[in-house]
């Protein structure tokens, strides 16, 4: 039972760092049909900034911070400098952004050095709660929370404000939202700075998570968020925070229980999500 | 991705038998069946989606075996990586030239007389309007496979071969790196065109021994990959044709120019 | 009457296509102006090029004495332009009340009152309030859009094919809306039907491969048999 309890833990935190990440890859694509694949880059700048204003401050609360800011500001330099100009074309925004992803970290290594770096959990929420046989360790429990918490205000301004309203009507019709008067490259560039917060965000959550940080961390938990995207469905908010905690939870299940296989299982998962359904378990579009 | 097959194709098949030209050729062959069917599954998955989806998930599966060949290390020896013993034949350099340059020019026509079937034919209408193929009756997904399936083919190819000029193979054959590489390459180059992308590698190559040399002077060199980076990022938004595109465009609208005048008669005209 | 909106000689190209090849017309102040000309003939591309979602490469459009060519199309709509799509760009997942909403500039108590004022047009979308726009009928759809572009006191309203996949009492309602808009706007109609366009429409505009062929009172094309022999296919 407290195994049980414990992976499930464990699958759900993954899953919210994941949905984290894909939360804004999947606004960004369902809004601004614009596929990012520098993502990764901004959640590990977001990771790296994050441990170095804890180094400077010791106050988490200000390492959150810092890296959120550190993901607006990327994002406006990353939305005016490299997706504007290839606005509308596909194959060169995937291009351009693989080619800003290698520029992002490659950069991360230039300020930060090339070596991993240790992160340590803030002492608030490091240790852990026992409950009979089982122990639950805290700051997994605090990442869990932060998720919901972002689901929550999320769903909230996406359903009930007016902005939420246009980037809804946005990702349905984006001829039509401008032909009502809305300036749409507007509500993209604040959606895309939006997105790479949520992405630092995921990252300096990240750091104390696994303990240390490295520049390639940010595609390798990208191409989990470009999967939790694929299952979800495009454009889909409930649907990216769906399909990444199933694939936290696979993934620690299955690390668990059959190790063989716990690479394969988001393949898996994604195949058979693709062969089904092919547009996602979730869809936005009308 | 296929070219990391490729090459680990080459290289533990020469690290585990002995290091014979036989075996050479026999493990190209090994890598070019194994990339090929390896390909064909993961196109009739993925092709029948949309350019991102696509992208996304070619992304993903090579993210995965990238993650296969850290874990597998009874096979890959992980990042590390193993050294083996080529064939005697290339211990000279020149034979070794001399082979892939055979093999490129092999690869060349032979692509070529590929692109002026009419299976290439079918590809390159496929690349223009797809939808209206479709509408002509040619199964569009069909060809989409067989040109991905030639394409993993010929990039373990290239794989088998670069395994054998180093010697050596690790994880990093598997990584984007190598794709990016590629890309660049024919970016600078230019895109679908067969002959942009050997201009595009020779630019590189040597755009990358010049950066690098300049390591040894400005620290900040040692991070070429960053101009590389930003090569392409320019390259992506201001070339995007590339360098024979550019070329062969500006001859076209030449070509054209005078032409395109009287291209759409009116129907009242045609009526007349 | 004084003009409100003249496109003078714009030519459009999307991709390779050259569509528009020389548009010209005026919109008077208070007026119905119809465009007309079989399908394919460029009155949809018109329309979307006055919006700016298809922008003219040469040619001038001026709104209220402003040129507006190159305007954005947010610019274009905010200036007092609504727009209602021949497919009627309704949000399908957003209910009626949300997808006005998205097109209202304010929320006060004058821009409530106007939403009363639309709605007492259009009886139908208060009844269907909190319905997704996905699952409205074709001709409610219509209603919602016209609604939607009318509900900011727009000057000028480009309404594209209302009658098409309608029923005949559905376009009659539809019909009726229009003319009871026309006492507070103007209006450019694209309408393949002639009976609904010779009826509210004041003047015409002929448009056939992407040129204007002429222009006049709607009186004078009802008279001309051979115009309409030659371009509608009728008469």
């Amino acid at each position: 039972m407290e195994l049980i309890i414990n992976l499930l833990i464990n699958g759900l935190a993954t899953g919210m760092l994941i949905f984290l990440l894909a939360a804004g890859l999947t606004l960004i694509f369902g809004l601004m049909d614009v596929l990012n694949f520098a993502h990764g880059g901004l959640f590990a700048w977001g990771a790296f900034s994050g441990v170095w204003f804890y180094g400077l401050t010791n106050s988490f609360t200000v390492a959150i911070i810092g890296a959120i800011l550190t993901g607006i500001v990327l994002g406006f330099i990353t939305e005016k400098l490299i997706i504007t100009p290839v606005y509308g074309n596909h194959i060169q925004q995937i291009l351009i952004t693989l080619g800003f992803m290698i520029v992002l970290s490659e950069m991360l290594k230039v300020v930060f050095g090339p070596n991993q770096i240790a992160a340590k959990t803030p002492p608030l929420l490091s240790g852990s709660w026992e409950i009979g046989d089982v122990i639950i360790i805290k700051y997994r429990l605090f990442i869990i929370l932060v998720g919901i918490l972002v689901f929550g205000i999320f769903q909230f301004i996406l359903k009930r404000t007016k902005i939420g309203l246009i980037v809804r009507a946005g990702v349905m019709n984006k001829e039509m939202v401008q032909a009502l008067g809305i300036n749409i490259k507007q509500v993209f560039l604040y959606v895309f700075m939006v997105g790479a917060a949520l992405a630092a965000l995921g990252g300096v959550l990240m750091a104390p998570y696994s303990g240390v940080i490295y520049a390639e961390m940010g595609m390798e938990f990208a191409i989990l968020a470009f999967i939790v995207v694929v299952i979800g469905g495009m454009g889909s908010f409930p649907g990216s925070l769906l399909a990444a905690i199933l694939v936290g939870l696979a993934g620690s299940f299955m690390a668990y229980y059959v190790p063989a296989l716990s690479l394969a299982v988001n393949m898996m998962l994604m195949a058979i999500v693709l062969i089904f359904r092919p547009q996602g378990l979730f869809t936005a579009k009308g | 991705m296929f070219f990391g097959m490729g090459a680990y194709a080459t290289a533990v098949m020469l690290d585990r038998f002995d290091p014979s030209l036989s075996v050479f050729f026999l493990s190209i062959a090994v890598g070019m069946v194994i990339s090929g069917v390896i390909s064909f599954l993961v196109g009739l998955l993925t092709l029948r989606l949309k350019s991102h989806f696509f992208a996304m998930l070619t992304l993903a599966v090579s993210g995965l075996f990238l993650v296969l060949a850290e874990k597998w290390r009874t096979l890959t020896h992980g990042n590390d990586g193993f050294t083996f013993r080529a064939p005697d034949f290339f211990k000279d350099r020149v034979m070794f030239y001399l082979l892939v340059l055979a093999c490129l020019v092999l690869v060349y026509f032979l692509l070529r007389r590929f692109v002026s079937s009419p299976l290439g034919r079918v590809l390159i209408a496929v690349r223009e309007n797809e939808q209206r193929t479709k509408s002509l009756g040619f199964q569009t997904l069909h060809y989409k496979v067989i040109a991905s399936v030639i394409a993993g083919i010929v990039a373990s190819l290239a794989g088998s071969l670069y395994a054998i000029s180093l010697r050596f193979v690790n994880t990093s054959v598997l990584t984007m790196d190598i794709t990016l590489d590629a890309l660049l390459m024919t970016i600078i180059g230019g895109v679908g065109t067969l002959i942009g992308p050997i201009i595009g590698a020779g630019v590189i190559e040597l755009a990358q021994h010049y950066l690098s040399g300049l390591a040894k002077e400005y620290p900040i060199f040692e991070r070429w990959i960053i101009f590389f980076g930003i090569i392409y990022i320019l390259a992506v938004i201001f070339f995007p044709r590339g360098i024979v595109g550019t070329i062969s465009f500006a001859f076209w609208k030449r070509k054209n120019n005078e032409q395109k005048v009287k291209m759409a008669p009116k129907r009242k005209e045609l009526l007349k | 009457m004084s003009i409100l909106l003249k496109v003078d000689n714009i030519h459009t190209h999307i991709g390779q296509y050259h569509i528009l090849q020389g548009v010209s017309f005026e919109a008077k102040k208070g007026e119905v102006s119809v465009l007309l000309g079989r399908n394919g003939a460029g009155k949809t591309t018109t329309l979307k090029t006055i919006m700016g979602l298809t922008p003219a490469t040469s040619g001038t459009v001026t709104f209220l004495n402003e040129g507006i060519t190159k305007n954005a199309t947010h610019h274009i709509a905010s200036n007092g332009i609504g727009y209602v799509p021949e497919d009627q760009g309704i949000f399908g997942a957003l209910t009626v009340e949300e997808n006005l909403k998205v097109a209202m500039k304010k929320e006060n108590d004058a821009a409530r009152e106007r939403q009363e004022y639309v709605l007492d047009l259009f009886p139908d979308l208060k009844k269907y309030w909190k319905k997704e726009g996905g699952h409205l009928s074709g001709g409610q759809k219509q209603m919602l859009s016209m609604a939607r572009a009318f509900i900011n006191d727009s000057k000028l309203l480009l309404i594209d094919e209302p009658s098409k996949g309608l029923a005949p009492v559905v376009i009659e309602k539809v019909m009726e809306a229009i003319i009871e808009m026309k006492k507070q706007t103007t209006i450019i109609l694209v309408e393949q039907n002639f009976i609904m366009a010779s009826r509210i429409g004041d003047t015409y505009t002929l448009i056939d491969d992407g040129e204007t062929i002429q222009s006049g009172q709607m009186s004078e094309l009802i008279q001309n048999e051979e115009l309409k022999r030659q371009y509608l296919g009728i008469g």
